[in-house]
């Protein structure tokens, strides 16, 4: 167990060398130049304009920008931004909560949600209840953020009144955006749980265990869902990601503070280090959710301690 | 068991929907007595902005969007008359500078101050506060990205007494008062400078309307009153303190949003809605639509005179009147827009009416020239040719000012007078590299100012933004010379023979005079916006008492 820790720490911090480093070089390969972006509209010179650059860092040759950039990375310093001047860690601290309590609400959505309709789309399997389900399923995958948050706040919001629509600071705020963007989640996750399931209904064991005579409630709980769950966790963790994502779109909607703004900003203002900064966190978190997953499924599955 | 819990939370729902369901988002204001000026006082704003500067520090970075809160923190020397006539000389008004002269080279600038002026930290206001703001805007550490452009050939600035100080200048230019009346050249508490240093965007100090209380990037932005202010310049209403106690700004950066928000409650008053929301809150009687014409280029694309076939000037000739403008505006930026006839907006000082009629739609015209450009359709499949090669022309574009949509129409009425358009959207940095290497025939180019200087950025021979990479030397000439004469007069006849210059060059094709379409809810009484259209007058706005 101690050594698969190690393994798999070494691994992660290959991972993250390597994501930062494509990263590093993805965004020197793109076209524009910071600096002029900076200044575009100001009537600067070309003189100021070149000052500015050499003030940025940029006219460094990149292996010395490379080897800047890994040092203070490893010394936990993601350099200051291009635009505002502030650090990286501070505004990635001061988002990343808003970005966090948006993408766990909704991954409670998508598998509360999820799992729920697939279980009952399984055990109906053929009713007009799974198709029902399925259906739903296709269409929350299907329909665009922008698209139904809009139409939540015209109904909650704008209708009714029961929300508000836009910005963040209470669970009231959490409500639509958390629901939009879990739905989106739960679409693949209810297919997923529902086929896993029917294949486990239909395996040898449960036959058995019909045969013993075990009461259908305990047979679908104890024995079924349990198996059922393994590909679903699997699933959940790299949703996940995808929410983490998803969160980008979703806060634009709802005009919510976070991280996803900040990133997309950062990308079509090239400024470096924040894209830099915020695309090492978000792989730093996918692979340690699937460390998680991966723990999390020696847990309910002995099978996979044994390997 | 289970069952009473059921009904529990059931019950809870039904009562916060009648406690919620029913009332509007109301935010009134402190009850006050009728009749009285005193009527108008108390309330909290919420002012809805539309981007989410990378920072705000005015005398550091040069967003618009940033102006909107902070003119209220801030008082300027001077500031540019809201309702005087452009050419004369009342276009400057007294702000924290009573009066001021300037030298007759044009090389000094005198201020004589506003005595009893205090920063919102107690820190009095006076000449040396002045130095110290000037000097931190022109220190290459503060990596000023628009107040130091603002002060243009500047030299230094000297204290003559407490209440005096002089701006020098190495060439006369005449736009350094309307740098100085703008919110990046606000006057900051010199204390606050020290103090917060690198920080100090966060912990702002001025001497407006409104004392800065905190800022979150991409979720608010709060001010409260100061109850001190009895110095603001005759383009406020009211003498004495602002209105409302609080203003918080947030950001609903998604346009399809704004118009919800605002009619939700979310807000009081949003900036740049989609003309199609705007429209449609023009026609809800709770709402009060606020077009806003600003000041600076009109929205177009630039033809780049350098690269063929655009280097004939008779093929951009028959561009701009193979374009039916009035048609593009109507269809993308409805009714509340003006159409474009030259480089800069009808409201901006220096405005040229005599290029309004030049260049009217007419497809024939354009047929005519780009026959005798030698580019007939040969081979008889609709699109012109010359050599073998066909009239295929590329832009870059950008994703703002539904340029895109614009460039579509266009497509279609080129294809008429047998011009093919390829159209290409990158992101700002990509477009500026496109622009920069010369890799394009048209790039749209739309940026703001009240000052008829900014053509000098976007025309002169050898500057980095003039994207029609024009070297004319005339034009050169003209707006070298406009921009240190010091009548406004002479200025505006200087300006009106470089837009004809421009025009008869055809380096661009003008498509419309941007409008900030602003909203607000019915109850926000005296909201005005300075002259440059984006910044609100915030210290007389008020909340419309409701019995």
């Amino acid at each position: 167990m101690f050594l698969f820790g190690i393994r798999r720490l070494l691994t992660a911090l290959v991972a993250l060398w390597g994501m930062a480093t494509v990263v590093f070089l993805l965004l020197r390969v793109l076209p524009g130049d910071p600096a002029e972006t900076l200044l575009a509209g100001s009537g600067a010179s070309p003189e100021a304009i070149a000052l500015t650059r050499q003030q940025m860092g940029l006219d460094d040759p990149l292996p010395v920008q490379y080897g800047r950039y890994l040092l203070s990375t490893a010394r936990g310093d993601l350099g200051r931004s291009l635009f505002s001047n502030r650090p990286v860690t501070l505004a990635i601290a001061e988002q990343l909560p808003a970005t966090l309590h948006l993408a766990m609400a909704a991954w409670l959505v998508m598998a509360v949600v999820g799992i729920g309709l697939g279980i009952l789309a399984a055990l109906r399997a053929g009713s007009w209840v799974d198709r029902l389900t399925m259906g739903g399923a296709v269409l929350g995958v299907s329909v665009p953020i922008f698209w139904s948050g809009l139409l939540l706040i015209s109904i909650f919001s704008v209708g009714l009144n029961w929300l508000p629509a836009t910005g963040a600071g209470s669970w009231r705020h959490l409500v639509m955006p958390a629901i939009v963007l879990g739905l989106v989640g739960a679409g693949p996750l209810a297919r997923l749980v529902r086929s896993s399931l029917l294949d486990v209904l239909h395996a040898d064991y449960i036959t058995v265990a019909r045969g013993k005579g075990l009461p259908s409630r305990i047979i679908i709980t104890r024995h079924a869902v349990r198996n059922a769950m393994i590909p679903a966790i699997n699933l959940m963790g790299l949703q996940a990601g995808f929410l983490l994502a998803g969160t980008v779109v979703t806060e634009t909607v709802f005009a919510r503070p976070g991280l996803g703004r900040v990133m997309v900003d950062a990308i079509l203002w090239k400024d470096l280090p924040v894209v830099q900064g915020v695309v090492l966190l978000i792989a730093a978190t996918y692979i340690a959710i699937n460390l998680l997953v991966d723990l999390t499924i020696m847990v309910i599955d002995p099978r996979s301690r044994q390997t | 068991m289970k069952k009473m819990w059921g009904l529990f939370v059931l019950s809870l729902v039904c009562v916060q929907i009648i406690v919620t369901g029913c009332a509007p988002a109301a935010r009134s204001p402190s009850a006050s007595t009728p009749g009285t000026d005193t009527t108008r006082h108390g309330g909290k704003l919420v002012y809805g902005l539309t981007l989410a500067p990378s920072g705000i520090d005015p005398h550091v970075n040069a967003s618009s969007e940033l102006g909107i809160p902070l003119t209220s923190v801030y008082d300027n020397l001077v500031y540019r008359a809201l309702d005087a006539e452009t050419d004369t000389d009342q276009q400057f008004v007294p702000g924290l500078a009573q009066s001021w002269e300037v030298s007759d080279d044009g090389l000094a600038y005198t201020f004589r101050l506003r005595h009893g002026v205090t920063f919102h930290d107690g820190t009095t206001f006076n000449a040396n506060a002045v130095r110290i703001n000037i000097e931190r805007v022109m220190n290459p550490d503060t990596r000023s990205q628009k107040a130091v452009f603002l002060l243009g050939p500047f030299e230094s600035v000297e204290v003559l007494d407490e209440y005096t100080v002089t701006i020098h200048l190495s060439a006369p230019y005449a736009p350094l008062l309307d740098g100085l009346a703008q919110v990046y050249l606000g006057m900051a508490s010199p204390a606050a400078l020290t103090e917060w240093g690198m920080d100090y965007q966060f912990h702002q100090v001025g001497t407006g309307p409104f004392k800065f209380v905190d800022y979150v990037p991409n979720d608010h932005l709060t001010l409260v009153r100061n109850e001190r202010y009895q110095w603001g310049p005759v383009l406020y209403d009211h003498a004495g303190p602002a209105y409302l106690d609080e203003i918080e700004f947030r950001f609903f950066t998604d346009p399809a949003g704004r118009a919800l928000a605002l009619e939700a409650g979310d807000t009081d008053v949003m900036g740049e809605l989609p003309p199609l929301d705007a429209a449609q809150l023009e026609r809800d009687v709770d709402f009060v639509v606020l077009p806003v014409p600003v000041p600076g280029q009109s929205l177009g694309l630039m033809l780049n005179s350098q690269r063929p076939p655009l280097d004939d000037s008779r093929v951009r000739q028959a561009l701009l009147l193979a374009t039916d403008r009035p048609a593009i505006v109507k269809a993308i930026f409805g009714e509340q827009s003006p159409v474009a006839y030259g480089p800069l907006t009808a409201i901006t000082f220096g405005y040229d009416p005599s290029s309004a009629n030049s260049y009217a739609y007419e497809p024939s015209r354009a047929r005519a020239l780009l026959d005798e450009a030698g580019w007939t359709d040969s081979d008889g499949d609709g699109i012109r040719d010359r050599d073998g090669q066909p009239l295929t022309l590329d832009a870059v574009l950008m994703t703002w000012g539904s340029v895109p949509e614009v460039a579509q129409l266009l497509q279609s009425q080129w294809a008429e007078v047998g011009v093919t358009l390829q159209a290409q959207t990158l992101t700002y940095p990509a477009a500026l590299e496109a622009a920069r290497q010369g890799k394009y025939h048209l790039i749209p180019q739309n940026y703001s100012g009240s000052d008829p200087d900014l053509l000098w950025s976007y025309y002169h021979s050898g500057v980095p933004f003039n994207w029609s990479q024009v070297s004319d030397s005339h034009l050169d000439e003209v707006l070298d010379r406009a921009r240190s004469l010091p009548q406004p007069d002479q200025r505006s006849r200087a300006y009106a023979d470089a837009q004809q210059r421009i025009m008869e060059l055809a380096l661009l094709v003008p498509i419309r005079d941007p409008v900030n379409l602003n909203a607000a809810s019915g109850r926000v009484q005296g909201l005005r916006f300075d002259a440059h259209g984006w910044f609100p007058l915030l210290h007389d706005v008020y909340f419309e008492q409701v019995e």
